[in-house]
C-alpha cells in the first residue's frame, strides 16, 4: 500500500479512535477494511506522530492493553478530513445505484444517501443514478429467492426468436450498469444460466422448493466469449457509431469518413441482426455471408408486413 | 517508509495548528523536518510532501507573508474539517452494506469519513439476495471539475460521428442504464447537452477557475440524458403474439382491436429517434398502423438495410447508406 494511502487512513483513524475509546484491533480493521496487523503498524506510527519541537510532549499516546486501543492527545485530528470531489461523487453514485435498485426493501438508505448528499454538498442534480428500468417480474423473482422457489420463466436469449419455457432455482438478483439479471440454475440445461430481466416474457412461482444451492461465491454476470462464438465484422456510417456502444467489438478501426469497423464474437447472430435492422442502414454486415442473408431475409419479410400495410 | 508516513501526518497537524502561515524555515524549526542536505534539496522533499497531502485532499494554501517576498504555508481547519454528519447506526450500516452489495473489498475512505463521528453501525439484514455493481471509475475523470464548479474542454465523438471540441460548464453525472453522462451547458450551442462519458477522445481539461457557474437549481439530469420525446404522439402497432411481451414491456397497451389476426397495441410517448430503431428491431414482429411519419421512416430504414444487405458479400467501395437515420443519443 502507498504512503499516501497509509497517511489518508491515519488521518481518519484519528477521529474515529477518539470517538471510540477502547476500541478492538478487530474492529478498526473491519470499518477501515484492512488487516489487524495493518492497523497495528497504523498505530505504531501514530504513536510519533503530534507535535513535537516544542517541550517535545506533545506526541500522540499510543496505548494497546490485549487488544484493545486507546489513543490520546491527538486533539489536533479530532475531526476527519473532508472526502475529496472523487471519493464524494463515487460514494454517492455507489450508494444511489444501489438504493435504486433496492427501492423499498431497505428504506433506511434513502435517507442515509439524502444526508450524505448534504454533507458532501453533492446535490441530486451533481450526480444521479437512474434507477433501473422497470421490469414487472422483479417483485415476484426477489420472491422466489428469498423463499427458495422454483420459478417457471418464458425467457426470451439473445440467440432465440420467441420465448421459451425455462424451470429455474433464482440464486441472486443482480443490476449491472442499470440492468436487471436473474442468476440461478437452470434445470434444462442442468448448468447455471444468467438471465436477462427485459428479456423475461413471463414468470411464475412454482410450488416447488429450489435444489440446487447457490455457488457461495457469485460472481456478477459478464459475457466472456465462447469457442463456438462466430466472427462478425461489421461496418458503420458516422450515424450507426451508437452501435459499438451496444456491443463488445474486440477491435474498432475509424474509418475516414467518420464512420468505423468493427470486429466481434457473437454466440448470437440474431442479436447483431437486430442490431443491423435497428440500426436502418447504417450498419452493414461485412460478414460472415450467413448473418448477411439472415439481416436480408429480416428486412424482406419485415418490408412485406410494412408494405401491407401502407 | 515509516518516517515518511509520520511526516506527512505531522506536516499536516503542523500545519493545521500554526495561527497564520509559515515560511518554510519556520516550519524546520517547528516540525525540525526538512533540515538535511541543501536547501535546495529539502525545498524539493518539502514540495513533494505538500503535492502529496493536496492529492490527498489536505487543503494546503499558499501566500505571501506580510512584510516578505517570501511563501507562506497554512491550512485553514474549516476546509480540512468535515462537519459532523447526522447519521443513525441504522443509516451508517445501510451504507456499509449498500458499499458490500456492490462487492467492494474494501470500506471506502469517503465511508470511513463520514461515519468516523457517527454511532457504530446496527446489526441489519436484508432478505433476498442482490448484487449491484456500478464502475464508477468513468467520473472521475470529471469529478474536480463538477464539484469544483471549472469549465472544462474535451474531444467528443457525437451519435452522429462528427468529431468536435466541446467547452461545457459541467453540471452533473449521471448513470443511465450502462452509460456514464456528462450533463452541462454547451458553450458553443448554448444549451444543455448530455455528454457520454466513453465518447470523450481527449481531456476532458479544465479551462478557468473553480466556481465558475452555477447550475441552474431546477436542472433535470434525468430529463437531459433521456432527450427529448414527444408527447401526444400515439403509436399504433400490430404486433405478433409471440412478440406481444416485449411490446407490453415497453409500456405498450392492448386495444382491444386486432389487425389481420394480430391484437393492436399502442404506445403514448414517442421518442423520434430510438423509438423509430425500436420498431426496426422488431422487424416482422409488428406492423405500424400509425403515425404515418413512423410507417414511412420504418419503411426507408428497411429499404436501406435490404440495399446494403444485397449478395452475399459487400462491396467494399460501398458506403453504408446514410440518409435516414440521426444515431442514437
Amino acid at each position: 500500500m502507498s504512503a499516501a494511502g497509509d497517511v489518508a487512513r491515519m488521518l481518519t483513524m484519528v477521529p474515529w479512535l477518539l470517538e471510540r475509546p477502547g476500541a478492538s484491533l478487530a474492529e478498526i480493521a473491519e470499518a477501515f477494511g484492512v488487516s489487524a496487523s495493518r492497523v497495528r503498524a497504523d498505530l505504531g506510527h501514530l504513536d510519533f506522530c503530534g507535535l513535537p519541537g516544542l517541550g517535545g510532549g506533545d506526541l500522540f499516546e499510543v496505548g494497546i492493553v490485549g487488544d484493545r486501543v486507546l489513543l490520546r492527545m491527538a486533539d489536533e485530528l479530532k475531526r476527519p478530513l473532508r472526502p475529496t470531489p472523487r471519493e464524494a461523487l463515487r460514494l454517492v453514485v455507489t450508494v444511489d445505484a444501489v438504493a435504486e435498485a433496492l427501492g423499498e426493501e431497505l428504506p433506511t438508505l434513502r435517507s442515509a444517501v439524502d444526508r450524505i448528499r448534504a454533507a458532501l454538498d453533492i446535490p441530486e442534480r451533481s450526480a444521479d443514478v437512474l434507477e433501473p428500468d422497470g421490469v414487472r417480474t422483479l417483485p415476484l423473482l426477489r420472491r422466489a429467492v428469498r423463499e427458495h422457489r422454483q420459478v417457471a420463466l418464458e425467457y426470451q436469449g439473445r440467440a432465440d426468436t420467441t420465448p421459451a419455457p425455462r424451470v429455474v432455482d433464482p440464486w441472486a438478483l443482480h443490476v449491472l450498469d442499470g440492468t436487471w439479471y436473474l442468476q440461478g440454475h437452470d434445470h434444462g440445461v442442468g448448468d447455471r444460466r444468467v438471465f436477462r430481466l427485459d428479456r423475461v416474457a413471463a414468470a411464475r412461482i412454482t410450488d416447488t422448493a429450489a435444489t440446487v444451492p447457490a455457488p457461495t461465491h457469485l460472481d456478477p454476470p459478464r459475457y466472456v466469449p465462447g469457442p463456438e462464438d462466430v466472427a462478425v465484422v461489421l461496418t458503420l456510417s458516422p450515424r450507426g457509431r451508437w452501435v459499438q456502444d451496444a456491443v463488445v467489438a474486440d477491435e474498432v478501426v475509424e474509418r475516414p469518413d467518420g464512420g468505423a469497423t468493427l470486429c466481434l464474437r457473437t454466440d448470437a447472430l440474431g442479436f447483431v441482426a437486430q442490431l443491423v435492422l435497428m440500426a436502418g442502414g447504417e450498419a452493414v454486415v461485412r460478414e460472415p455471408s450467413g448473418l448477411r442473408s439472415l439481416v436480408r431475409q429480416r428486412a424482406e419479410q419485415a418490408l412485406q408486413r410494412a408494405t401491407g400495410t401502407a | 517508509m515509516a518516517e515518511k508516513v509520520e511526516r506527512l501526518v505531522n506536516l499536516t497537524i503542523a500545519l493545521l495548528e500554526s495561527p497564520g502561515a509559515m515560511s518554510l524555515e519556520e516550519l524546520r524549526r517547528r516540525t525540525r523536518y526538512y533540515t538535511e542536505g541543501s536547501a535546495m534539496s529539502s525545498r524539493r522533499m518539502f514540495e513533494r510532501d505538500k503535492d502529496e497531502l493536496r492529492r490527498l485532499g489536505v487543503p494546503i494554501e499558499t501566500v505571501t507573508l506580510p512584510y516578505s517576498d517570501e511563501l507562506g504555508y497554512t491550512i485553514r481547519r474549516r476546509s480540512y474539517e468535515l462537519p459532523d454528519v447526522e447519521l443513525t447506526g441504522e443509516e451508517v450500516a445501510a451504507l456499509a452494506l449498500a458499499v458490500r452489495l456492490t462487492g467492494a473489498e474494501d470500506t471506502p475512505l469517503a465511508l470511513a469519513k463520514l461515519a468516523a463521528r457517527a454511532p457504530d453501525p446496527v446489526p441489519i439484514e436484508l432478505p433476498g439476495d442482490t448484487r449491484v455493481e456500478v464502475s464508477p471509475e468513468p467520473i472521475d475523470a470529471v469529478a474536480d471539475a463538477v464539484v469544483g464548479r471549472t469549465t472544462v474542454t474535451f474531444t467528443y465523438r457525437a451519435a452522429d460521428g462528427t468529431v468536435a471540441t466541446r467547452t461545457v460548464d459541467p453540471y452533473g453525472v449521471v448513470q443511465r442504464r450502462a452509460a456514464w453522462y456528462l450533463v452541462g451547458r454547451d458553450h458553443t450551442r448554448d444549451a444543455l447537452r448530455a455528454f457520454r462519458l466513453d465518447r470523450m477522445t481527449d481531456g476532458p481539461v479544465p479551462v478557468g477557475d473553480p466556481g465558475a457557474f452555477d447550475p441552474p437549481d431546477d436542472l433535470d439530469v434525468a430529463a437531459a440524458v433521456s432527450g427529448p420525446a414527444l408527447p401526444g404522439v400515439e403509436v399504433t402497432l400490430a404486433v405478433a403474439p409471440e412478440a406481444r411481451w416485449s411490446v407490453e414491456v415497453r409500456g405498450g397497451r392492448d386495444t382491444g382491436r386486432t389487425h389481420g389476426g394480430w391484437p393492436v397495441l399502442t404506445l403514448d410517448e414517442l421518442h423520434p429517434v430510438r423509438d423509430r430503431a425500436w420498431v426496426l428491431g422488431l422487424g416482422a414482429a409488428v406492423a405500424v398502423l400509425g403515425p404515418e411519419q413512423l410507417q414511412a421512416d420504418v419503411r426507408a430504414g428497411l429499404e436501406a438495410v435490404l440495399a446494403a444487405h444485397r449478395g452475399d458479400t459487400a462491396p467494399q467501395a460501398t458506403q453504408p447508406d446514410a440518409g435516414h437515420s440521426e444515431g442514437q443519443p
